[in-house]
């Protein structure tokens, strides 16, 4: 009985519409995601022939990758005038774990302390700083750790020569580099994310619980602590792991440090390991030990992510909860703290845009050679992205493989968000766990498994080898890795449109495709299109995938590859400045978009920086 | 127009029983009324004939055949929601027209009929408006006039008129039911309103937990309850509680302080059984009625004048009991006062909480 039920359920869900959009749902995530991760994992576990754990132990027990005493470094100290700020070398692992840990806590900070700012205090040039505060969401890949780098140099530094050589409010030069360097940018780049997340909890508090709570006697701190502190928990949590997860599969800030200092220190992460390893992948081998690592990194994010997705509902994570509701615990403070908050918010905004502001001077001075200051104004970086044919071939393949990427992740994400949100079939939560877990899947590691998969003997030879061509394997990497941004607004937009509206359609004589197509896309066109433009930006300034599976043609690299180039200083191509050129182009793009998605669509999509 | 019925249907909802073996016959051209409280399972039984939603047991059909599997698109039933789901990106024709388009009429005659549907529901020259620009009372209309175009073989209506103001709502309830008459179609109605029941149906099934407890007329329903629950959630009144001596079919109940005679329509009652005793406030008099009747001699508790009538509390034996009498009658608190119940007013029933 029980089971003819539920054949006879399946039968009237498992429509032909919702049937195709399942199978093509899953077979798109088994093919893409999971087999080349499923693969990486096995190949990982494997020792001469057979199962081991034997890479594992390796990497465990050899302290060029864990090690519990200092293997080299410096923090603190001072020598000859310069206080040495690079970290310390506990082995490549640690190091990622550290660096990640440090960077969250940062950002943790940072993002708390300006969405309780912006949050609950009214003062002067508020609207301004919550534009300026999310400067740093605009993409700069590799220039703005670069631009860090190149600031705080001892010689010749900008923030040096202002605190040093013209305040004299430091008794010593800073030299900011190796892992600090590295959770400095990183810190500057992700802030936002938890800094949106708090917010949008702090915005959907109702205010009268802390109202609640201030009658029984509760203020300041213990207010804080006790009543809205546990309630934005979950957004904190949230933008916490994600900012985690980023860290540890940064590969702009390893790179963009080297390229300013050269300090191997900066190196000495998972990330750049296995990015390093791409090189000797060219020949068609991959060592087992690298895909260890990934493994764990890999382990660590999905496990990460998974808790804390238990933990708060994660489905919120790249939006900004709609408009935000204009709290009336709103306070104006007295002028001495207003004008207190002000200048701190400058400090975070300057600080924190510098990467930016940097890589617009960079593209548009001759700053990259002159020294401390830049002494001339030029166009000539700006101009060879339309003259210079391998920048330009860059530009037009990204322009390409984002493109066809988004046609991908719009009919994939929207067919799985439907399918989640309306049909009560079985794997309905499977599949709406996998179109998330792309977030948690470190790039470095789904370019590793794409690599072993794809250039193995089953596919040698074929469209997908990315030996022969990375082309279609990038385009698919974009389409899964930004395949939760569209998953999510479609979703969103369909939470919007009440089910009656598509049951009154059916009831009317239509069948379900005319249902779809008639009542419900035009329903959800502006979401669909938000999430298409969200996937396409984040696609053209993506990293991992770009710079790995990208470096194996020359004629197929993508815009991030050829700027790591640059920035790295392995490119003949030449100066920096064209690198900063690129990101300008990127940031020009992203802008765009966002202005469209807020004032054409509006839709208010917060952007992440990925 | 279709014969609607329905046997042993049943739908679960984990642990709710939403729809509890619901059987029923439906007739051709009859306003049928599912009245019952807030979550009793109304909207899922009309779901579930609309093709929205399927029985876990049981079956549907329509004139004799099977449509408990068939999908809500096949079955050419109209269902106006409650919340009339009217599609907010479509003007009002449009909205109209959709049924006429996906069934492929033509353009000449399409446009004719959506014209008279607007003018059934006195919309005439709203179609260019979207939704959004109309009153709760026109969005309503929209959304009738969105399932009469289509010519529904059975017309549900789930709550169309509880977003409406209480006056609105009595003028639409007034127009479906003459629109109904005037098209014969069979319409299945759902309402927790139970004057708005009593108003518009031929039958009324009142439903609770999921299960029909009564199908009759509104009159059958109102004079007849078969069961407490019914009885207190139709009417005003006191329902008393006392125990029944019956002898020769006719049931005498002790209601501590006094006893009455009454009828036992549910026949349902036994000697020395604990009884509830019903007796609606409109059908007390002041004088004896040229039939049997129960004396009851009481005082005044309290008195309220309401305009057709006065509404009195009256302490008879130390129950309190609900009576209207006439308004011209001075009743002073305090003062006794006799009244009069017909037997076969004075319904006896068996007694059961009621939750
Ligand atoms: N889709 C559903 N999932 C779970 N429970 C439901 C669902 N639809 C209805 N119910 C439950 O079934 C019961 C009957 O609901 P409903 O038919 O809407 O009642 P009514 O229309 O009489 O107010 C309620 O307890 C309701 O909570
Ligand atoms: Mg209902």
């Amino acid at each position: 009985m029980d089971l003819k039920k539920t054949i006879g359920t399946l039968k009237r869900e498992l429509d032909a519409m919702t049937a195709i959009q399942t199978f093509i749902a899953y077979a798109f995530l088994l093919v893409f995601l999971i087999a080349p991760l499923v693969l990486m994992v096995g190949q990982a576990f494997v020792y001469q022939g057979g199962a081991s754990f034997r890479w594992f132990t390796d990497l465990l027990s050899s302290p060029e990758y864990v090690s519990f005493t200092s293997r080299g470094g410096r923090l603190f100290e001072v020598r000859r005038g310069v206080m040495y700020l690079w970290g310390h070398d506990y082995g490549i692992l640690l190091n990622s774990l550290i660096v990640a840990f440090f960077v969250t806590v940062f950002c943790s900070i940072i993002g708390v302390v300006a969405a309780m700012l912006m949050g609950r205090y009214r003062f002067p040039g508020k609207s301004l700083f919550r534009v300026l505060l999310l400067i740093p969401l605009l993409a700069t890949p590799f220039v703005n750790a670069y631009i860090v780098g190149k600031l705080f140099n001892p010689r010749g530094g900008l923030i040096n020569y202002l605190l040093v050589d013209l305040l004299h409010v430091l008794p010593w030069r800073l030299d900011i580099d190796g892992l600090v360097g590295v959770i400095l940018a990183q810190t500057l780049s992700y802030y936002p994310i938890i800094f949106l997340n708090v917010l949008a909890s702090l915005n959907s508090i109702d205010p009268s619980v802390e109202e609640m709570a201030e009658n029984l006697g509760a203020r300041g701190l213990r207010l804080f602590r006790t009543v809205t502190f546990p309630l934005f928990l979950p957004g904190l949590a949230a933008g916490a792991v994600i900012v985690f997860i980023f860290s540890l599969e940064d590969l702009g800030a390893p790179i963009g440090f080297t390229g300013a200092r050269a300090n191997p220190l900066s190196r000495k992460l998972v990330s750049y390991q296995v990015y390093s390893s791409f090189a000797e992948a060219l020949t068609g081998s991959f060592s087992p030990k690298i895909a260890a690592l990934a493994v764990i990194i890999l382990f660590i994010a999905v496990a990460g992510f998974l808790i804390i997705r238990r933990y708060v509902n994660l489905r919120t994570y790249a939006m900004l909860s709609k408009g935000g509701r204009w709290s009336p615990r709103l306070r104006t403070p007295s002028v001495k703290t207003q004008v207190a908050i002000i200048l701190s918010l400058i400090f975070l905004v300057t600080l924190a845009s510098m990467p930016q502001i940097g890589t617009v001077i960079l593209a548009t001075s001759n700053w990259a050679i002159s020294g401390t200051l830049p002494t001339k104004a030029t166009g000539q970086y700006l101009g060879t992205l339309v003259s210079d044919p391998d920048v330009t071939r860059a530009i037009v393949n990204s322009l390409l493989y984002s493109g066809a990427a988004v046609v991908i992740t719009v009919l994939v994400g929207s067919s799985i968000a439907y399918v989640v949100a309306r049909r009560d079939i079985p794997g309905r939560a499977l599949l709406d766990i996998l179109a998330t877990i792309p977030v948690a899947v470190p790039g470095i590691a789904l370019a590793v498994g794409y690599f072993l998969l794809f250039s193995s003997k089953m596919f040698r030879g074929s469209i997908l080898d990315p030996l022969l061509d990375p082309a279609l394997l990038m385009i698919l990497a974009y389409s899964i890795r930004r395949l939760p941004f569209t998953t999510r607004a479609v979703s969103a937009g369909l939470a919007q449109v009440d089910k009656s509206l598509e049951e009154s359609s059916m009831n009317l004589g239509a069948n379900r495709p005319t249902t779809f197509f008639k009542i419900v896309l035009p329903l959800i066109i502006g979401h669909i299109l938000g999430g298409a433009i969200l996937s396409f930006v984040y696609s053209m300034s993506e990293v991992s995938t770009s710079v790995t599976l990208g470096a194996l043609r020359e004629d197929r690299v993508p815009i991030t590859f050829f700027i790591s180039q640059i920035v790295y200083g392995v490119a003949a191509v030449g100066s920096v400045s064209i690198g900063a050129a690129l990101c300008v182009l990127l940031m020009a793009v992203q802008i765009t978009a966002m202005a469209i998605s807020n004032f054409i669509l509006k839709q208010k999509v917060a952007f992440l920086g990925v | 127009m279709v014969k609607v019925e329905l046997k042993g249907v049943t739908k679960r909802f984990g642990d709710v029983v939403a729809a509890g073996d619901v059987t029923l016959q439906i007739e051709d051209g009859e306003f049928f009324t599912f009245l019952g409280p807030s979550g009793c399972g109304k909207t899922t039984t009309m779901r579930m004939i609309a093709g929205l939603e399927y029985p876990d047991e049981g079956g549907i059909f329509f004139d004799g055949e099977d449509v408990t599997n068939l999908p809500s698109f096949r079955r050419n039933t109209g269902m106006v929601f409650q919340n009339y789901a009217l599609w907010p990106h479509m003007k009002v024709f449009e909205n109209v027209a959709y049924g006429l388009r996906v069934r492929k009429v033509e353009q000449a005659e399409l446009k004719k009929r959506v014209d008279e549907a607007l003018e059934l529901v006195h919309l005439d020259g709203l179609g260019g408006r979207f939704p959004s620009q109309l009153s709760g009372g026109q969005q309503q209309r929209v959304a009738l006039a969105r399932v009469m175009v289509i010519n529904p073989s059975v017309l549900l209506l789930d709550e169309p008129l509880s977003n409406l103001d209480a006056k609105l709502r009595v003028e639409m309830r007034e127009e479906i039911k003459e629109i109904q008459r005037e098209l014969g179609i069979t319409t299945i109605y759902v309402t927790h309103d139970q004057e708005e029941a009593m108003a518009v149906s031929d039958r009324v099934a009142i439903q609770n937990h999921g299960v029909i407890r009564q199908v009759g007329t509104p009159s059958e329903i109102y004079s007849f309850p078969r069961e407490v629950f019914i009885a207190s959630f139709i009417g005003r009144g006191a329902i008393l509680e006392g125990v029944a001596g019956v002898s020769g079919g006719v049931p005498r109940v002790d209601l501590g302080g006094f006893t009455v005679e009454g009828v036992d329509s549910a026949s349902a009652v036994g000697d020395g059984d604990r009884v509830a005793c019903v007796m609606r406030p409109e059908s007390f008099s002041i004088g004896a009625p040229g039939e049997p009747s129960n004396r009851l001699d009481g005082v005044v508790e309290w008195s309220s004048f309401i305009g057709p009538y006065r509404e009195v509390k009256l302490n008879v034996g130390g129950t309190t009991l609900l009576v209207d009498v006439p308004p011209e009658r001075e009743t002073p608190v305090g003062g006794s006062l006799t009244v009069y119940i017909p037997v076969r007013r004075t319904i006896v029933l068996p007694w059961v909480e009621v939750k």
